[in-house]
């Protein structure tokens, strides 16, 4: 277990590290005017780790650095690449170094914001933005950032005003008006949200930023524009293709369409590229349980188990498969793991309560099946299950009133038509 | 005594050596050439001379009742001992006037494959817009009689025995106005007359056609019948006199309307009387228990083969029973819609059924279902499962993403641990796409293996014959009742070969509007002897055939046993 978590916190660091590079990228240029040997130099550089030849790179750097050991610019460099190594706390030392020999150095202190931004430290974040915008007050970048910082720390008055002083009265910065539609999600205002986001899918149509796309498709996929997350990852997977994370996003925003069968070409093409992906393992193991192709689902559901240690929905998914396959008591014990991590998951009680009854033990079924209509009143699954143990226990009654309920939930729109219920939000 | 205490004769040696190389080519030889399947070989309307057509009567109106037809079957009108074959056709209604007369056909088998158009001599040309097809001798004068259902009102054809039909629905009072779909002959109350179940569809006339339409399509599509309230299903008592009674609200069957399409008669829990699963599209199915006394009480929900998951009802169309387990219970099959998985229900006995698909689920996911019949395709004694798909709505591609309009055929081997998708290693006929609807099954060519005939919507028929089924031995059966129903429906059929011992119920109806050869075909795979086959009949009484001849037709007397030539 122990193993599994270092893991998967390696794996954390590394995506972080990777969608920082993004950012780094962009700030690798010198502040100050420099030679035009050594400005090529460093350009030089910066491409190596653009290129992902961190080893040349960091020869070079390295060589600079014992000449000139406090060279803002090549202290950002070697920060930006350390951070792509997922070496977070040395590249924040040398960001920090950067800034501290040249205090007008904003390349290095938007490096430096965006791992704090990372690393959920928008207090630091904020120190860092201000002295950029002090430096340089139309610094729109910055100012959405300060955004960010604030919607971070949950203050929403702060981070409208920063974003709404982005905007300028101009519709047309991407970053301002992704963060009005979170901080609309937020309020609740759902309407704001799509029309914000509606915005942002036109300006971002053309944009190489993956990172931006990655955020706006997660945040329409909270608001069911699926097919705007969709174009924004199809567009993000253009971008890097070889980047599986990408893929996983664009995988699960098939599945939230219900397009069971483009979400598990994507899933199966993470898992050539990173066979141990645990998230794409589980999604292709929950695709191919709702496509009824039980064995392979399995196998799937069990090799993300083994790559990160389990939640809940896989040992749901598991009793799942076993009670497919008419084994009752192994998918009891199943549920049971899933019931004893998580005892409101409802779905995995109806669950429990329907083996139980495949087993004739009404008792517990319906201790199950009453437990899970508590925990989601409104999951018509759970009142089908519990009608057909009253019709099975000779309390008609009770079960036409169960299915009176499926039809007035089924009247409010509430129904997942017999498909299982999807795997918790990721970020991939 | 060990085998090492003795050296190995040399010839003894020399003939072990003999027989592993034996062995080996006989390896080589399987590896190289596998045991041939069967396949389903498409007979063309050139070879059999069916040069009918189905004319589902579409309009820009998209009236429900142009996509849901019809049906076929396989009966022996003239008593000669072949398949001939019975086609229904759309014809004139309230929402319909056909350019040109349209007619069910009436094809006599002519003995070598071909068959003759004999509607207008027999008299069976229907007239009406013809859905489904229920033939049974419902008079017990030995000849097969034909119930023809339609959107509007049914017909009762009376076989006059001389290749001649009279149309005696009035009197016989089984007119069933509104829109019936299946029909099924059997025995509710085991009075040796043949009672009759229609199903009922949605109440339904042309001023009853919403609108249904997509902005991107400008044009209307068939609505779900979701749209569409239920009717009465309808059972009749025959009264034996040529005359029945209606008795759908005394037995409780049109206590639940339904909006129902196929029905089979069996018998769910073993006590003799024969049940009846009937599936409802956008409805829950109903399951009626015979509780006897003409009785039925519907108990789907508890059965658990009302609905799908999540207490979701599905487009249930068509069905079938069969014990595909062999454990000695009816399992229960429906095809669904596309997306909502075809239904396996496994039989749990006390009146509980479980859903276990297996494979079938994923093969049908996109499919739409509605003829399908289990039976026994390569006689290896055990009940396989052939579908016939297509999607009701013609615009269905333009809406829906990888569903389409016209679905192939589906063809699955019982494994004993399950069913296997074969349908790419029988034919090509499975690589083609059909708006299949109606499939009845029958030995026309005599061969001892079942041939499938379909119905589509809108094309001509498909008749497939079996080649290779009858390579395992087999032993098919007529049964002629003298004091059960004469389609001897609920008889039991058990029989011993070698170590194979089968049993099998005689179902009524299953499939989808359509009606099948009566006889029964028992396999019994490589045996080369069959050592017993008992009849238990409806009526109690039981006929034992002992070494009874192989790889041919055999009548049975009901209480007299083997009939001789």
């Amino acid at each position: 277990m122990k193993k599994n978590s270092s893991n998967s916190h390696k794996k954390a660091h590394k995506a972080q590290a990777l969608l920082l590079l993004c950012f780094l990228c962009l700030f690798v240029a010198p502040a100050r005017a420099q030679s035009t040997d050594v400005v090529q130099a460093f350009e030089q550089v910066a491409a190596l780790i653009r290129d992902d030849r961190l080893v040349e790179a960091d020869k070079e750097l390295t060589k600079v650095l014992r000449l000139q050991p406090d060279l803002p610019v090549a202290l950002n460099l070697m920060g930006s690449l350390r951070a792509k190594q997922g070496r977070l706390v040395e590249a924040e030392s040398l960001f920090l170094r950067a800034v501290q020999g040249d205090k007008k150095f904003t390349g290095a202190r938007m490096n430096l914001i965006y791992l704090y931004l990372l690393k959920r430290a928008p207090d630091k974040a904020i120190a860092q933005l201000n002295e950029v915008l002090t430096l340089e007050p139309e610094n729109l970048g910055a100012r959405v950032l300060l955004g960010d910082a604030y919607l971070a720390k949950n203050d929403l008055q702060k981070a409208e005003e920063n974003y709404l002083a982005a905007l300028d009265n101009k519709l047309n910065n991407a970053g301002a008006l992704f963060g009005l539609a979170q901080i609309s999600r937020l309020k609740g205002e759902q309407r704001e949200v799509a029309i914000y986001l509606n915005r942002v899918g036109t300006l971002i149509g053309d944009s190489t930023s993956t990172d931006l796309l990655y955020k706006f498709a997660l945040e329409a996929m909270q608001v069911g524009l699926f097919d705007e997350a969709k174009s924004a990852l199809e567009r993000a997977v253009q971008l890097k293709p070889k980047d599986p994370s990408y893929l996983l996003a664009l995988g699960i925003a098939w599945l939230r369409k219900t397009d069971l069968f483009e979400a598990e070409k994507l899933f199966r093409r993470v898992l050539v590229m990173e066979p141990n992906n645990a998230q794409a393992q589980l999604h292709l193991g929950y695709v191919l349980l709702n496509q009824k192709k039980y064995a392979e689902a399995r196998t799937w559901l069990e090799k993300s188990a083994r790559t990160s240690a389990p939640i809940p929905e896989v040992f749901y998914y598991l009793g799942l498969v076993a009670q497919e396959q008419n084994n009752d008591a192994g998918a009891i014990v199943l549920f049971e793991k899933a019931v004893r991590q998580l005892p409101s998951y409802a779905h995995a009680r109806i669950a429990l309560g329907s083996s139980y009854m495949k087993l004739k033990n009404y008792v517990r079924a319906r201790q199950e099946l009453e437990t899970a209509v508590k925990l989601d009143p409104n999951e018509p699954t759970a009142h089908y299950n519990l009608a057909l143990l009253y019709a099975r226990i000779k309390e008609p009654e009770r079960a036409k009133e169960e299915l009176r309920i499926i039809d007035q939930l089924k009247a409010k729109g509430a129904t997942n038509n017999g498909v299982v219920v999807l795997p918790p939000k990721s970020n991939p | 005594m060990a085998w090492s205490s003795y050296p190995l004769n040399p010839i003894h040696n020399q003939s072990v050596f003999i027989r592993a190389t034996n062995c080996l080519w006989l390896l080589t030889l399987l590896l190289a050439f596998p045991p041939q399947r069967p396949t389903f070989e498409e007979v063309s309307p050139a070879a059999s001379k069916i040069t009918w057509t189905h004319n589902n009567a579409q309009s820009p109106d998209r009236q429900l009742p142009e996509t849901v037809g019809a049906g076929c079957a396989f009966l022996d009108y003239d008593n000669d001992g072949w398949m001939d074959i019975y086609l229904v056709n759309s014809g004139p209604s309230d929402f319909f006037t056909p350019s040109t007369p349209l007619k069910n056909g009436l094809y006599r088998n002519n003995h070598d494959g071909t068959f003759t158009d004999v509607t207008d001599k027999a008299g069976v040309a229907g007239g009406k817009f013809g859905m489904g097809v229920a033939a049974a001798d419902y008079d017990g004068d030995g000849n097969i009689d034909l119930y023809v259902t339609n959107y509007g009102s049914n017909i009762l054809y009376r076989n006059n025995g001389n290749g001649t039909f009279t149309d005696v629905t009035d009197k016989a009072g089984v007119t069933a106005p509104g829109w019936s779909t299946c029909a099924t002959w059997f025995d509710y109350d085991n009075d040796a007359k043949l009672d009759l179940f229609v199903s009922s569809f949605v109440y339904y006339d042309k001023s009853q056609n919403p609108l249904c339409t997509d902005p991107t399509l400008k044009q209307r599509y068939y609505c779900v019948p979701r749209l569409f309230k239920p009717q009465p299903l309808r059972l009749f008592h025959n009264n034996g006199d040529g005359t029945f009674q209606d008795v759908s609200r005394e037995s409780g069957i049109a206590g639940s309307p339904g909006k129902s399409f196929g029905a089979v008669a069996t018998d769910v829990n073993n006590d003799g009387l024969m049940d009846l699963f009937v599936a409802n599209d956008t409805m829950p199915n109903f399951l009626f228990l015979n509780k006897g006394g003409g009785k039925f009480e519907e108990i789907g929900l508890a059965a658990g083969v009302a609905y799908g998951e999540a207490g979701r009802p599905r487009s249930g169309m068509g069905v079938d029973a069969a014990d595909f387990d062999g454990d000695g219970w009816q399992d229960l099959f429906v095809a669904n819609i596309d997306q909502e998985f075809f239904s396996l229900y496994h039989n749990d006995k006390e009146l509980i059924f479980t859903d276990q698909p297996g494979e079938i689920a994923p093969a049908t996911q996109l499919l739409s279902g509605w003829g399908l019949k289990f039976f026994d395709y390569d006689n290896d004694g055990d009940p396989d499962l052939f579908l016939v798909n297509g999607h009701p709505d013609d615009m269905i591609e333009s809406r829906v993403a990888r569903v389409k309009h016209k679905e192939p055929l589906l063809l699955f081997e019982n494994t004993g641990r399950g069913f296997k998708d074969v349908s790419a290693s029988s034919g090509p006929v499975f690589t083609k796409m059909f708006s299949g609807r109606g499939m009845a099954l029958g030995d026309f060519d005599n061969d001892g293996d079942a041939d499938v005939l379909t119905s589509n919507n809108g094309e001509p028929p498909l008749l497939l014959r079996n080649q290779g089924g009858n390579r395992n031995n087999w032993i098919g059966l007529q049964l002629i009742a003298t004091k059960s129903n004469p389609a001897a429906v609920g008889a039991t059929i058990t029989w011993q070969a070698g170590t194979l011992k089968r049993r099998r119920l005689k179902t009524g109806g299953g499939s989808y509007l359509s009606s099948h050869d009566p006889r029964e075909i028992l396999g019994v795979g490589s045996a080369t002897k069959i050592d017993s086959v008992e009849i238990r009949w409806p009526s109690g009484k039981i006929d034992k055939l002992t070494n009874p001849p192989l790889n041919t037709y055999v009548k049975v007397l009901e209480g007299s046993g083997l009939v001789k030539k």
